[in-house]
């Protein structure tokens, strides 16, 4: 199974794309991908209700959470109330180590997202500061990154020994299934997309039809 | 020393602090029209009988000032830039409609980039006609980097 792991829908202050115009585009497309993962800016969006998407065009519609840390930008995959309530998510400048903490007490988990890129990357503060406990998975292919910044992310992500996930980082319509996640197991809802993360049978891909500059 | 945006935002939003009228002629609704690009009778000819603004027309209007009294500038580098617009239509436009704009700091918000710490700060003008009913909102978005520490 293969999903989008990191896109932006209008809900974002960003973002540009409606989520059915996503849906509508990888379908049209024919993208190699089962569904997507929506992680909102700063936010997480528990009002939307995707499931008449999902029905209409077969895919798998998640919800999760970007959030901005000291060490840079977390996708949070499987945010729950517990972990809303534990985290102010409008927040610029959370701790890294309390998200990661949190997640894990909340049953969710934490994954730094372009780590190679500056300012908001997490090796660029590693670079820094020195690398943060409790850390096992990085997005080392990105589809919003520049030249240079996956591949920094792959090497560090390997020096660490960090797994790494792929997500498109799509702001707009044409930009999702840059990049994915191809897991083992079959995944339905938020909780089983933490428990694939977590149990590591997972590799991050670059889209080949869609693959970034 | 860094930005408190959650002070900013409590401390500056929610209040208007300008207001200004405009009355709208059928010829400037034409103009605009054209320059956007529209071709359609009832946005470009005045004798169309469902003439009115096209939906951005209000953009065209600005306040007396940008920024309520002593807002605070947050770097010494520069002023900022526009993050671009966003438009709410509520009602038509038409001409001889008089618009009262309200101006008040709509929104601050924080977020970080490439490029450091940037401060959004929304700029919203509230257009009412002349009986009252809400004609359009736009929110201007302006960005602004605070200097490093």
């Amino acid at each position: 199974m293969i999903l989008d792991l990191h896109n932006h829908s209008v809900r974002s202050d960003d973002g540009k794309a409606r989520v059915e115009n996503y849906c509508q585009w990888i379908r049209r497309r024919g993208l190699a991908v089962d569904g997507f993962v929506l992680s909102e800016h700063r936010q997480f969006d528990a009002e939307s209700d995707y499931r008449p998407l999902e029905d209409e065009f077969g895919l798998l519609i998640l919800k999760a959470s970007e959030v901005e840390t000291d060490y840079g930008h977390v996708l949070v995959f499987g945010v729950n109330e517990d972990l809303q309530a534990a985290l102010d998510f409008a927040r610029v400048d959370l701790p890294l180590a309390d998200v990661l903490r949190e997640s894990e007490r909340c049953g969710a988990l934490a994954v730094p997202c372009h780590p190679g890129r500056p300012n908001v990357g997490l090796f660029a503060h590693y670079a820094a500061r020195g690398p943060v406990p409790g850390v096992r998975l990085v997005e080392t292919l990105n589809g919003g990154s520049r030249s240079g910044e996956n591949e920094l992310a792959g090497r560090e992500a390997e020096r660490y020994g960090y797994a790494g996930i792929g997500g498109s980082d799509a702001h707009i319509v044409s930009h999702i299934g840059r990049c994915a996640t191809r897991f083992e197991e079959t995944i339905r809802s938020a909780e089983g997309l933490v428990a694939a993360l977590r149990a590591g049978r997972y590799e991050a891909i670059a889209c080949p039809s869609t693959s970034p500059s | 020393m860094p930005v408190d945006v959650a002070e900013l935002k409590q401390s500056w939003t929610g209040f208007e602090f300008d207001r200004v009228e405009f009355p709208v002629t059928a010829e400037e609704l034409a103009e605009f029209a054209r320059a956007v690009g529209e071709s359609a009778p009832w946005f470009v000819d005045p004798a169309h009988p469902d003439f009115r603004a096209v939906p951005n027309f209000a953009t065209k209007y600005h306040g007396r000032r940008m920024w309520p009294p002593d807002f605070p500038r947050l770097s010494k580098r520069s002023v900022g830039f526009d993050g671009g617009k966003r438009v709410e239509v509520h009602a038509p436009i038409r001409p001889g409609d008089v618009l009262t704009a309200r101006s008040q700091i709509h929104d601050i918000y924080g977020k970080t980039g490439r490029s450091g710490m940037m401060v959004f700060i929304i700029h919203r003008m509230e257009f009412s006609n002349q009986r009252g009913e809400l004609a359009a909102l736009v929110d201007w978005r302006f960005l602004q980097q605070p200097d490093p520490d």
